[in-house]
């Protein structure tokens, strides 16, 4: 490995990429929101939606409340005799009342507001379950029970959360591309403001790589520094976003939490940012120098 | 040492600065290189430290084609040249010590050693008390001396200066030629562009005498006026081409107390 040699004029005096550290840090922030972003979608609502993938809900809505009894012991008998279903339990009221909360508030759930009788479903993930079957069957009881498998609607949001996750690595990627881009500038303008003394390091016997290495240390720290500042700016905005839902979320929707694991790979951001200045402008570096004598 | 084979050169395209160069230097020899402003010393001199590549001909120095080698080779060959350059081309942000270290940090050398060997020079330079200063806050003449302490410091194979004593007081050049001369004894061979005549006759070495891009050699105690046609251009029989080497090689000048050449 070539040895490094102090050659290049200190940092504060090279006006070519002087602001650097500071440009990246501002990228290192945007990749780290979008990644995160993208880590808390995934991790959220992966667990919230693997929790609905093997539940069933069925809603028995006939008014008469004798009547509406009477069903609902059928329906979990014919229920509990279906190959496939594991559990099936009826919600009690006052869990029915905490799923009405969100809309209605605490306490407003009166005695004479009509609320349908809700059976909490578990069905096996090994085994598969002829829901239109099972559905035929129900309405066989009454047309005033109604199964919900969640599909529907649980469909179109996974294809949303993907549409958003993949949008939340392509602004990553892009982010990585101007820093690439960022960084190959900034080594061409700081190579164009030391072409001298480049040329007198190469009068003097420096191989390219001496010249590189130069260049590529000064480009680590860069990344490095920028990607220290860009992360700690990203965990206080993590941090604030997560303290402001907390406030606002009560029930509607999950808190998000910030992950451990997550946050650990959070922390590999800025030596990201590093190797990837570093090697760019190693690259950058050797291919212009090639071009001269 | 140095072999030139009809070498032209041209910038981009211009005409040619150099024409149908031809010489050939002996390892330890001690030219100077003459000629009025114009004529080509600088670019002839940037062939000989590998800044350039000719456009024609063949340079072999080291006994390697230096105009086939590849980019990757040319550094271990330049650090075996040592050039005082006319603007000196010292790297402002770095002290007078650490400008002569450069070469030697180049080669690998080792940090206490380096900084002994360098202090030692620039103190024999006359630089003792400017050696933490920056080449802004150093005068001409200083530049100079740090400018040629750097090109020395390896003590190389071929030592190359262009106008290495334009800028000093004359006690300080017939120093600075002396130290020339002591490494020239030492095997260095060594090329030196100057337009001090005294300097040249004090030396008394072979000339390579530039004029309009061509090449003459004018043998110690000769005058250029005294050659035939030299204002008239008519050069032929004072040109080195190819076929002429052998009549036109350059030995090493005998100088006082040259035994060890």
């Amino acid at each position: 490995m070539t040895k490094a040699i102090h050659f290049l004029p200190d940092e504060k005096n090279h006006e070519a990429t002087r602001l650097l550290p500071y440009v990246m840090a501002v990228m290192v922030y945007l990749s780290a929101l979008a990644l995160m972003g993208s880590m808390m979608l995934h991790k959220g609502f992966g667990d919230w939606t693997q929790s609905l993938s093997n539940r069933l809900t069925v809603q028995v809505t006939t008014a008469d409340q004798e009547t509406r009894e009477t069903q609902v012991r059928q329906v979990m008998q014919l229920l509990r005799n279906t190959p496939g279903i594991e559990h099936v339990r009826k919600l009690n009221e006052v869990e029915i009342e905490q799923l009405l909360e969100p809309w209605l508030g605490a306490g407003n759930v009166t005695s004479d507001l009509p609320v349908p009788d809700i059976l909490d479903v578990t069905v096996s993930r090994a085994l598969k379950i002829n829901l239109d079957a099972l559905n035929a069957q129900i309405s066989k009881i009454s047309g005033n029970i109604h199964l919900d498998d969640h599909q529907q609607w649980l469909g179109r949001f996974l294809r949303l959360m993907d549409m958003v996750e993949y949008t939340a690595l392509g602004i990553l990627l892009l982010v990585v591309m101007a820093t690439i881009c960022m960084v190959i500038f900034g080594t061409k303008a700081g190579m164009a403001e030391n072409r001298e003394t480049i040329a007198i390091m190469h009068h003097l016997g420096a191989q390219d790589s001496m010249v590189a290495r130069a260049y590529q240390n000064r480009f680590m720290v860069y990344g490095l520094k920028g990607g220290v500042i860009g992360l700690l700016l990203a965990f206080v905005t993590l941090i604030s976003l997560i303290y402001l839902s907390r406030d606002l979320a009560s029930g509607l929707v999950k808190v998000p939490e910030l992950p451990m694991f997550e946050v650990g790979i959070l922390l590999v951001v800025p030596i990201i940012a590093a190797a990837i200045s570093m090697l760019t402008a190693r690259i950058t570096v050797m291919r212009d120098l090639r071009r001269m004598v | 040492m140095i072999h030139f084979d009809n070498i032209g050169m041209r910038y981009g395209m211009g005409s040619e600065v150099l024409k149908d160069i031809s010489f050939n230097l002996k390892p330890g020899s001690l030219h100077f290189l003459t000629g009025p402003s114009g004529a080509g010393k600088t670019s002839l001199l940037k062939l000989m430290y590998l800044a350039q590549r000719p456009s024609r001909g063949k340079i072999t120095m080291f006994n390697e084609d230096v105009t086939a080698a590849k980019r990757e080779n040319l550094p271990k060959l330049r650090r075996r040249i040592g050039v005082v350059f006319q603007d000196f081309r010292l790297l402002d942000h770095l002290t007078a010590v650490e400008n002569v270290a450069l070469p030697l940090r180049i080669s690998g050398g080792k940090g206490a050693e380096i900084e002994e060997h360098v202090e030692e020079l620039l103190t024999w330079v006359g630089l003792k008390g400017r050696m933490k200063s920056r080449p802004p806050t150093l005068s001409g003449g200083e530049k100079q001396r740090v400018a040629i302490a750097r090109a020395v410091i390896k003590r190389p194979d071929i030592l190359l200066a262009d106008e290495p004593t334009g800028n000093v007081d004359p006690a300080i050049a017939k120093r600075i030629m002396h130290l020339f001369v002591e490494l020239n004894k030492l095997g260095t061979t060594t090329v030196i562009a100057t337009h001090d005549m005294s300097l040249v006759e004090e030396i008394g070495s072979d000339r390579l005498h530039l004029q309009e891009g061509r090449l003459h050699m004018i043998r110690a105690g000769e005058n250029v006026s005294n050659l035939p046609n030299l204002n008239e251009e008519k050069f032929d029989s004072l040109e080195f081409d190819s076929g002429k080497l052998d009549q036109n090689e350059f030995g090493p000048k005998p100088i006082a107390g040259d035994d060890m050449l």
